[in-house]
């Protein structure tokens, strides 16, 4: 008996380390979010290419891959990084650079891969997964009055009550300026212009301060994704800046009080990157070129309600809605890229942020220190 | 002395002295060998960490390589004004050469440290040298970005010509090095390290106060009450112990925030007007209570490990020499405890200084720590020498406190069970 035991322990020892030798990891963020990656075309890819998928848990940054590849044991083939990792990850050559055409699939009706996605992407070594917007939700119950615009987030007098607001400069900073009267011009050129000095720094930071300093406003800094539904559901807060497909689950999965507003929004992006000299790069390829395809995107959009990277995703979606996993709610309309919420946006510029994200963020903590 | 030692010999005709080297010698060595797993672990997850750390902090190597020509014409430059045309030549050929090898990304990762605005002017030259005529390099390259033509730049490459350099230091207190070899302020608006260590400090401070004065009673209790009492409150203390750190802080923000159970208990009651709710979370408040919780039994079993150990007969014997229960307590019983406070309290503050989800999470405005910083720096930025340096003037920091308790109270004064 006992030797049949450690028989089996040596054996499933050696299938696990087989296993894991010809099969891609991805790294991403988990929860709902990997969730929707893994029905949506994780597993629909891993039974197309015949290898296994496994999908592992991190917190973000680059710090894990970077001390995986100074230790020179490198275990992830592919990770779901923000836009600023993208760059500063393909300047430290830690990610492949690709040739977008060559290796992605085109669209169905031919239109080359590059052309195909909703913005070029911030370096070669990043391909488009979901866009995801930086817009604000209130809580029906305790506004009077439908907010339509960004300036009435910062609108005390017409709805007072605290906001909620990310804990850092990235985005406050361009829905300041956006909701002072910028026109944020396309994809937020504008205001990336004006925050390029000193002048319409300040006058952003002035923005939130005033904000933050108002007797009938006030400000909650929030820290994690999942704060902000819960603090307007709570009351804490009447308005609160966040990110769709949070609002989206309190909305429609929970049916709690609150409504999204789309004006004014930030579209953020996640990309996936192939590490360079990872475990199995040729199959992890492979797998990514299906992943982010037109089904494969349109695929996770099925379970939760970021947007897919690629124009044609879209389509798919409208020609199959109601798109949800629910059979009742269609899908498009929530998409941050869909028509009617592109109106007024901008699009967070990772370069702008990994230019001046460090002295930003000093000014930005100097003044909430003397808030 | 020595002559008359040498004469004693041993049986077999070896002196005494040598004899019992010999033998002492083999002890030595086994007590060495069974304390060199111990050595063996703590050289490796502890001192060759931290001196790698060290090292990462002041190593400016990699950018010294990286410009070679452009710091040597540097050398005669002032930083007065713009450098003169051979200074820009020689950072176009360093700059193309470093093109050549991909090494682009990380010059431009480095500078970007230095001063902002780096990274996107140096791939913006990347894409314009490769139309670079011969000569004239200064015209050609300040025109590529207006950013090229601010000397500040220019002065921002400069610092970095070291090999080693302090400046990461320096930059976590909100200081730097200016050309004229002077330390110097930062902006106003862009001071934010210091506000931050001495935020850190203070909110680690007024934690561990808190948690000795709510402790100290607890504790006593603990040791005093008997058994099948005493256990059941032990298990009151434990089981938050064991309860997720998240979890604890989440039902903080539920009982406290300004529609939370606490408040509406008050307006309940009475005791506040409803539009007139007290802010009790997203604020200091908010942190030193929840970080008290959670940090409140590191401070209690060390104290109560100590104060089960004192025997209620010096209490009685104090009381029976005439003193008032006070005096006895604060002549008898609370120097004996001393040990354990000493510990508790260095245990607690020495936590809190690098606690950073819970301020970040209930602390609102002031929630940002010195430990955010450093993981910012970490996870985001990748400017691991400045998290280094940071975290090492943590840890100097701690040492320092250990060193003011030992001085005060003696570190063989220290007890924790």
């Amino acid at each position: 008996m006992k030797k049949l035991s450690k028989l089996l322990l040596v054996l499933s020892f050696a299938l696990s380390i087989s296993s894991t030798a010809f099969a891609v990891t991805v790294a991403s963020w988990g929860g709902a979010y990997t969730e929707s990656q893994k029905l949506g075309y994780g597993d629909p890819t891993a039974k197309k290419l015949g290898v296994p998928i496994n999908w592992v848990d991190y917190s973000g940054g680059l710090s894990e891959i970077k001390a995986q590849k100074e230790a020179g044991k490198i275990t992830w083939d592919i990770i779901d990084v923000f836009a600023m990792d993208t760059i500063t990850g393909c300047d430290e050559g830690l990610f492949v650079e690709f040739d977008f055409d060559k290796d992605f699939p085109a669209a169905p009706d031919g239109t080359a891969a590059s052309k195909d996605f909703f913005a070029p992407m911030p370096s070669k070594c990043a391909v488009g997964n979901i866009l995801y917007s930086w817009n604000y939700a209130y809580n029906t119950n305790n506004v009077k009055g439908t907010p339509k615009t960004i300036k009435d987030f910062f609108n005390t007098k017409k709805f007072p009550g605290k906001r909620a607001i990310y804990k850092s400069a990235l985005t406050n900073l361009e829905i300041a300026l956006a909701a002072d009267g910028i026109k944020p011009g396309k994809g937020g050129a504008k205001i990336y212009k004006a925050l390029e000095t000193e002048k319409g720094v300040n006058r952003a930071m002035n923005k939130i301060k005033e904000l933050c300093t108002d007797p009938n406003g006030g400000c909650v800094f929030w820290s994690a994704g999942a704060q902000p539904p819960e603090l307007l559901v709570s009351g804490e807060v009447v308005m609160a800046t966040g990110w769709n497909g949070r609002f989206f689950n309190a909305e429609i999965g929970e049916g709690a009080p609150i409504k999204q507003v789309w004006d004014g929004q930030g579209l953020d992006y996640e990309y996936f990157v192939l590490v360079k000299g990872g475990p199995n790069e040729a199959d992890a390829k492979k797998a990514l070129a299906m992943m982010t395809s037109t089904e494969g995107l349109a695929g996770s959009a099925k379970y939760i309600a970021y947007a897919p990277w690629r124009k044609s995703s879209l389509k798919v979606m409208a020609a199959g809605e109601p798109w949800y996993k629910d059979g009742k709610t269609n899908m498009v309309p929530q998409m941050p890229t869909a028509p009617a919420n592109t109106k007024n946006y901008f699009l967070v510029d990772p370069l702008f942020w990994a230019d001046n994200g460090t002295e930003l963020g000093e000014k930005w903590e100097a003044m909430k220190s003397g808030l | 002395m020595s002559s008359e030692t040498e004469k004693i010999l041993t049986t077999d005709g070896i002196p005494l002295e040598v004899s019992l080297k010999k033998a002492e010698r083999k002890n030595k060595i086994k007590a060495f060998l069974l304390v060199a797993p111990l050595l063996l672990f703590l050289l490796i997850t502890y001192i060759f960490p931290i001196g790698d750390m060290l090292m990462r902090s002041v190593d400016d190597k990699m950018v010294t390589e990286m410009l070679p020509k452009t710091f040597k014409s540097m050398e005669k430059w002032d930083g007065n004004e713009m450098p003169p045309e051979e200074v820009f030549e020689a950072f176009y050929l360093d700059f193309q050469k470093l093109v050549e090898e991909k090494r682009d990304g990380k010059l431009s990762t480095q500078l970007n440290y230095t001063k902002n605005g780096f990274k996107s002017i140096l791939k913006k030259l990347r894409r314009k040298a490769k139309n670079f005529e011969e000569g004239n390099y200064k015209e050609q390259i300040m025109a590529v970005h207006k950013r090229w033509a601010d000397v500040e730049y220019w002065r921002a490459i400069k610092r970095r010509a070291p090999a080693y350099t302090t400046s990461k230091y320096l930059k976590g207190m909100d200081m730097y090095k200016n050309e004229d070899g002077k330390i110097v302020n930062v902006d106003e608006d862009r001071r934010i390290h210091r506000v931050l260590w001495l935020r850190t400090l203070e909110i680690a401070f007024f934690v561990t106060l808190l948690c000795f004065l709510m402790a100290y009673p607890i504790a006593h209790l603990l040791a005093t009450l008997p058994m099948k009492y005493s256990n059941l409150l032990m298990i009151c203390v434990l089981l938050p112990f064991w309860t997720s750190l998240l979890v604890r802080t989440a039902s903080w923000m539920i009982l406290l925030q300004q529609q939370g159970v606490v408040n509406d208990f008050f307006v309940m009651t009475g005791l506040v007007a409803d539009d007139n709710r007290p802010e009790m979370m997203y604020n200091k408040t908010g942190t030193y209570v929840a970080m008290t919780q959670i940090l409140l039994p590191f401070m209690v079993l060390p104290l109560y490990s100590v104060m089960k150990t004192i025997s209620p007969s010096l209490m009685r014997a104090g009381k029976s020499l005439g003193g008032t229960p006070f005096i006895t307590f604060w002549k008898v019983y609370f120097p004996l405890t001393i040990p354990g406070i000493g510990a508790g309290c260095l245990l607690v503050f020495i936590l809190a200084i690098g606690y950073y989800i819970t301020p970040a999470l209930v602390g609102g405005a002031s929630g940002t720590l010195i430990s955010n910083q450093i993981a910012f720096h970490m996870k985001s930025t990748l400017d691991w020498s400045f998290a280094s340096a940071m975290g090492l003037m943590l840890l100097a920091g701690v040492l320092a406190i250990y060193w003011v308790y030992n001085k005060l109270v003696g570190i063989d004064n220290i007890k924790l069970g």
